[in-house]
């Protein structure tokens, strides 16, 4: 057996590509290491940021811009911010963290950084570089298997923080519960929390996909105003201040900023966990895409 | 914290397994489904060696202390285990220097003058100097060395002493050293279940005489396992000795245990489950693989057999032989015990580079058959892994090739008799006695580094119980001329070998691999 066959032999066997996965009956037998943290410091070191600007700005933005139709508004509220942040924002897609990435102004994008699943992102070594290289992420833990320091320290070193507190990618495009670790690292921090809407990215390209429809699908990004931590306020309230916020968002980008204001100030916001109903009319709702206001003029009548 | 050993059963994830095949290894895909028994990870090993020996050898089980039985004028003979025990070798020291050493030190306190130590060898073959200062240490060699330091000899007819016949009229012949000693001492490492007890003393120190009652084809068919003692003609017919060899001898017995460390740490990778190998691991057994592959023979072998196990020792017993066992056999079992599941049709095992027979030398087809069916078929208590009428399948090269210095009578064996026939119980009516007493042979054996000429019969008839147990034995990798003259069937690979198992287990058998060394003893239920 030549050696070219061993390695093959050996890189099929040892999954060196995926996550490794003991033999299910050796599992109860198997002493599972402490997971360690993928190392992401050099994707956060002056080269690497280079590289990702060119790959952002000549790369993903033209091609997120070529394949989808997309809206951006509310820009406006990084004039009066300076210092870190944490971006909190719904998340339906994979293509959520590349138009946050891409629609951020410049000066911002050189110093953001994304949380993203370990567990997914960092399974396999691969995917870990790119996804470090290319979107500056750093792992975090979804499965309570202890707290990564990672986020207090990059907050201390400056850096924003793009984070998704539904945890996963919804499964029918509404919002899921909030899990409190942004709202928790704002208050540990005080700093402010900047709420982003995403609607469309579901319609365009929902779980299951890994490229957008054809079509160039709608998308708006609706960036609000930050939602600063109060003297005094917990957690869970600061959380549920965020969830108002996304869901006054959402539901701005289907009225109008005055209405879904009044809305807000009522309390009569629709939810954005959408209605009770069977989940294939959820489904079916989210993937009807956003209501974009304008009509675009067909080449065929 | 040790793992225990376990049954694996082969899945989607489950990577190539490792296989030993002689002086290389390999990586094996199995069916889905197969059963893989793992050994149990190395038990740790006693915290201060030194004082496990002083409190086994001041404390022993139904003995008086050493030092009581100790006092000027007496005759000591101390006995130790032969270089066929470890296996690999142990990293020095030797955990025999350190038990002798307490007892020399204990006989000198004590103004013993006459003392002798001898190496139980039996019809082993001589151990050379170096290979005695090696087990024994320096500091015991120079003060012995020749005159009290030897090889036991099994022909030297004026230094044996018959002691009488068990009640089975088997013959005790021992040395007669060893007979006439106010106190024999027996430092033994017990490895495998089938080591230690009076098997030491009535087997390591006994003349043809006394071991053509138990080393026969009859004795070995019914020994079921020679690992179960309980189970084992030859460990009854050995302790019936025993009980003779008591009324004459007192023996103060001291055995030691070791735990499952049987590679050095930059062979870690075979001592681990494959799955949980790192790159580190993976990248070490590729370029171990292509290194041993590439090598010169020569140069191979010697790379194997300078290998040095780091054992650490679990346990010293010390006192009267039967109930030192015992415990000794306890500790044994807590270390390479794993329970299974029921029998297999088919068994699979590939076979290491070494077995009790040829440290620092060549392993000739005899030996590899001895080990396979002999040694590793065995290890089992109640009943075989494999179910009677099952298929053994080993993975070996099985070279055509004998040691003429160690293994001299065996070239003839290969070449006369076993071309006559491969039956254990005809071979040895027909030709044990003229191998036994050929004078070139004893020549050789008394002189040289010879096995005894009887040798060959002797690993033959440890196959015994497999042969008469097994419906088919395949060889994978192996020469098939030396394959054939055994009277077995070859196969090109392993898939092979399985192709040529449905003949007799039909074509969706259940297979199971031992995934040995290190050692594992199957408590299969």
């Amino acid at each position: 057996m030549s050696i070219a066959s061993d390695v093959r032999k050996m890189s099929r066997g040892w999954r060196w590509t995926r996550r490794p996965l003991p033999p299910q009956s050796a599992e109860p037998h198997h002493s599972f290491n402490e997971p360690k943290e993928f190392p992401t410091d050099w994707a956060r070191s002056r080269p690497a940021r280079a590289a990702r600007e060119v790959l952002l700005r000549g790369g993903l933005n033209p091609l997120v811009r070529r394949e989808t139709s997309m809206r951006v508004d509310g820009l406006d509220i990084f004039d009066d911010l300076d210092g870190p942040v944490i971006l909190v924002a719904n998340h339906t897609s994979h293509l959520d963290t590349a138009l946050l990435l891409t629609t951020l102004p410049v000066q911002w994008q050189r110093k953001v950084t994304v949380g993203a699943a370990a567990d997914y992102f960092f399974d396999a070594w691969w995917r870990a570089i790119g996804s470090a290289l290319v979107f500056a992420t750093f792992p975090i833990e979804r499965h309570g298997q202890g707290l990564s320091d990672t986020p207090t320290k990059l907050v201390e070193q400056g850096w924003s923080i793009v984070m998704f507190p539904e945890g996963t990618r919804s499964p029918d495009g509404w919002t899921r519960r909030f899990k409190p670790g942004a709202a928790a690292l704002a208050r540990t921090h005080g700093i402010p929390v900047v709420p982003v809407a995403i609607s469309g990215s579901f319609a365009a390209m929902p779980r299951g996909r890994n490229w957008p429809k054809p079509g160039r699908p709608p998308i708006h990004v609706r960036y609000g105003r930050p939602v600063r931590p109060l003297e005094g306020e917990n957690t869970l309230a600061l959380n549920g201040r965020v969830s108002a916020a996304i869901s006054a968002l959402i539901d701005e980008a289907d009225t109008d900023w005055y209405t879904a204001a009044r809305r807000a100030a009522t309390e009569t916001t629709p939810p954005s966990a959408g209605p009770d109903v069977a989940h294939w009319r959820r489904v079916w709702q989210s993937s009807a895409g956003p209501k974009t206001g304008t009509t675009r003029s067909k080449a065929w009548r | 914290m040790s793992r225990p050993g376990f049954v694996l059963t082969v899945d989607e994830r489950t990577p190539p397994l490792l296989m030993h095949s002689g002086e290389s290894f390999k990586l094996q895909d199995f069916p889905l489904g197969t059963r893989v028994i793992y050994p149990a990870e190395s038990l740790p090993g006693v915290p201060d060696l030194d004082e496990a020996i002083e409190t086994a050898l001041l404390h022993p089980i139904d003995k008086d202390p050493l030092p009581t039985l100790l006092h000027a004028g007496m005759k000591l003979t101390i006995a130790f285990d032969d270089l066929s025990l470890p296996l690999p070798q142990m990293r020095k020291p030797d955990v025999r220097q350190r038990i002798i050493e307490h007892v020399l030190q204990h006989a000198a306190d004590a103004g013993v003058d006459d003392v002798e130590l001898i190496v139980a060898t039996a019809l082993h073959r001589r151990m050379t100097a170096d290979e005695i200062k090696a087990v024994v240490g320096e500091r015991v060699f120079r003060s012995f060395w020749p005159d009290q330091l030897y090889n036991f000899d099994a022909e030297d007819r004026e230094n044996l002493a018959h002691l009488g016949k068990t009640e089975k009229d088997e013959d005790v012949e021992i040395s007669k050293r060893a007979a006439e000693s106010d106190l024999l001492v027996y430092v033994n490492v017990n490895l495998v279940a089938m080591d230690g007890g009076w098997k030491s003393t009535a087997i390591g120190l006994a003349s043809y005489n006394s071991l053509r009652h138990h080393h026969n084809a009859h004795t070995m068919v019914n020994s079921k396992s020679f690992m179960d003692p309980h189970k084992s003609e030859l460990h009854s017919s050995a302790w019936r000795m025993g009980r003779v060899l008591s009324e004459h001898v007192n023996v103060f017995q001291i055995e030691s245990t070791l735990n499952n460390d049987a590679f050095p740490s930059q062979y870690g990778f075979l001592m681990k489950r494959e799955w949980e190998w790192s790159l580190k691991d993976q990248a070490m057994f590729l370029a171990m693989k292509r290194g041993v592959d590439l090598m010169p023979a020569k140069t191979r072998r010697k790379t194997f057999q300078k290998m040095e196990a780091p054992y650490a020792v679990t346990g010293v017993n010390a006192g009267a032989v039967e109930p030192v066992h015992h415990k000794t056999l306890e500790k044994v079992h807590e270390q390479q015990l794993v329970e299974v599941n029921g029998q297999t049709d088919v068994l699979v095992m590939g076979l290491p580079y070494l077995c009790p027979y040829n440290v620092n030398s060549v392993m000739n087809p005899i030996l590899a058959a001895c080990l396979g069916l002999g040694y590793l078929f065995n290890m089992y208590r109640n009943k075989p892994l494999v179910r009677e009428g099952g298929v053994l399948i080993l993975d070996h090269p099985v070279p055509w090739e004998f040691s003429t210095l160690h293994h001299p009578s065996y070239v003839d064996f290969f070449d006369e008799v076993l071309a006559e026939s491969t039956d254990p119980k005809v071979i040895g009516p027909k030709f044990e006695q003229q191998y036994a007493t050929d004078p070139w042979y004893t020549h050789l054996y008394r002189t040289s580094n010879a096995y005894h000429g009887v040798h060959p019969f002797y690993m033959w008839y440890w196959c015994a119980h497999a042969l008469d147990h097994l419906g088919q034995v395949i060889w994978v990798g192996g020469d098939r001329r030396s394959v054939a003259r055994m009277g077995m069937r070859s196969a090109s690979t392993f898939a092979d070998a399985l192709e040529l198992a449905r003949d007799t287990v039909g074509s969706s058998p259940t297979i199971t691999y031992q995934h040995a060394p290190p050692h594992i003893l199957s408590d299969v239920r």
